[in-house]
């Protein structure tokens, strides 16, 4: 947490680890998600995250490791797994 | 937090709830696999098509389109259709013999449980729609915008023209208003650092601007003999249960498109009554990721599920999520036999 304002370099490669950890953070104190067990091939929508939760959790990563992810982007994306996929190309690509 | 202690749980099983989406909520060819593939949700998909007469005709061509005629995303084809894939995805359930311990609706979902709880025959329900969607259509166009945060934050970015229309989860608001308005304080927003979202809308739905319309559907609604719900419905306009008082009131139904929804508290109260299964009878999987969040949920005392997928492509995934939901129901003992012909298509997704 300690350097969760900073923009992480150097970092190639988003884990589900990380994933699940940001997406977490992007749920209020007042909410109550469960991410225990395999989540990678869950819909979005089955965990509790609609359009506007994923886009909340884009947004911190965004912010954490300086990539972008449209709209468009991830109004295609259904489960942790793409969402990964998507996020580990642009980061490949830029590093 | 509910006010009193939710009772314990016991040895019976959990109630049904269902949960009926708005506007926002529809997509291209939404429930459309359902409908090619199991025939008795086609016949009452069609049997509400067939009360709207020439318009139920097109609205249907639309809705099976590749290249709709008239934007699905606009009233005249929206509201119509997330009415009658709630009502019969509801309906279907009902016919099953499922007796759910409550009904809540989103938005036009709410005119949906009105009508599955006695309210409104379907006809009467096509009726008002129908006004309403004229009405509306002659409203100045507008929008609505989903803001990652809570009401309370939102008093700096709201004004006469932009005002919350609905307050979905501890951190889901949507605002709304006309188009200029809406776009001055979507950037407001943005630059302060919230996430936002435009939801599908082309009207500035529970807003003020809608007054006028809501005003015009007053006449024809007085004329209806209004019926007390025979179903328990809760009301997302006033987080409480709807009462055989407001159920009879023409102004309660009337002002509903100018009014906020409170669907957050009403599942707050929804959830309080006891230990449910929530499905989401219509459209996507909104409603169920809202209720995935909620305490009640996420503890597992409650749980949530869609009959339909999160996202529409009109295939076979429609009839797989509805099996897993049946095999659900099955399992929790809520139903005495299988209502589906059809054994889960090998290979669905």
């Amino acid at each position: 947490m300690s350097d969760a304002n900073a923009t992480v370099t150097g970092v190639t490669e988003l884990t589900v680890e990380d994933l699940t950890r940001i997406m977490r953070e992007s749920a209020g104190e007042d909410e109550s998600v469960d991410l225990s067990g395999d989540i990678l091939d869950s819909d979005f929508t089955e965990l509790g995250y609609d359009s506007l939760a994923l886009l909340e959790t884009a947004g911190r990563i965004s912010r954490d490791y300086g990539v972008e992810l449209s709209d468009d982007d991830l109004d295609g994306i259904a489960t942790p797994r793409e969402f990964l996929t998507a996020v580990n190309r642009t980061l490949t690509a830029a590093a | 937090m509910c006010p009193n202690t939710p009772p314990p749980p016991g040895p019976a099983p959990r109630g049904v709830a269902l949960l009926f989406p708005g506007q926002g909520a529809q997509q291209p060819l939404m429930s459309a696999g359902l409908y090619r593939a199991h025939q008795p949700f086609r016949r009452l998909m069609d049997e509400a098509f067939e009360v709207w007469g020439a318009e139920g005709a097109a609205l249907r061509a639309d809705w099976l389109s590749d290249s709709p005629a008239v934007d699905l995303d606009g009233v005249r084809r929206a509201q119509p259709l997330l009415f009658a894939v709630d009502w019969a995805l509801g309906r279907m359930v009902l016919d099953w013999g499922v007796r759910p311990a409550a009904l809540l609706g989103h938005s036009v979902g709410e005119v949906a449980a009105a009508t599955l709880a006695g309210v409104f025959t379907l006809e009467e329900a096509a009726g008002l729609m129908a006004e309403r969607v004229a009405h509306i259509e002659s409203a100045p166009a507008g929008g609505m915008l989903a803001v990652h945060a809570a009401a309370a934050d939102m008093a700096p970015y709201l004004h006469a023209d932009v005002v919350v229309g609905a307050v979905n989860a501890p951190r889901q608001v949507i605002l709304a208003g006309s188009e200029a308005p809406l776009a001055a304080s979507e950037a407001r927003l943005r630059a302060a650092g919230f996430t936002c979202r435009r939801t599908r809308a082309l009207s500035p739905f529970h807003s003020p601007a809608l007054a006028p319309a809501a005003e015009a559907a007053l006449p024809s609604l007085a004329r209806l003999p209004l019926r007390a719900p025979r179903l328990p419905v809760v009301s997302a306009y006033t987080a409480g249960p709807l009462t055989p008082a407001e159920a009879a009131d023409p102004r309660f139904w009337a002002g509903q498109p100018a009014a906020p929804v409170l669907f957050g508290p009403a599942l707050d109260t929804l959830l309080c009554t006891g230990e449910l299964l929530l499905l989401e009878a219509g459209p996507g999987q909104g409603l169920t990721a809202l209720a995935k969040r909620h305490p009640a949920v996420g503890t597992g005392r409650s749980a949530a599920l869609g009959l339909l997928p999160a996202r529409a492509r009109g295939d076979a995934s429609d009839l797989h999520t509805l099996r897993k939901a049946v095999e659900r129901l099955l399992s929790e003992g809520q139903l005495a036999h299988d209502p589906l012909p059809l054994p889960s298509p090998a290979g669905a997704p």
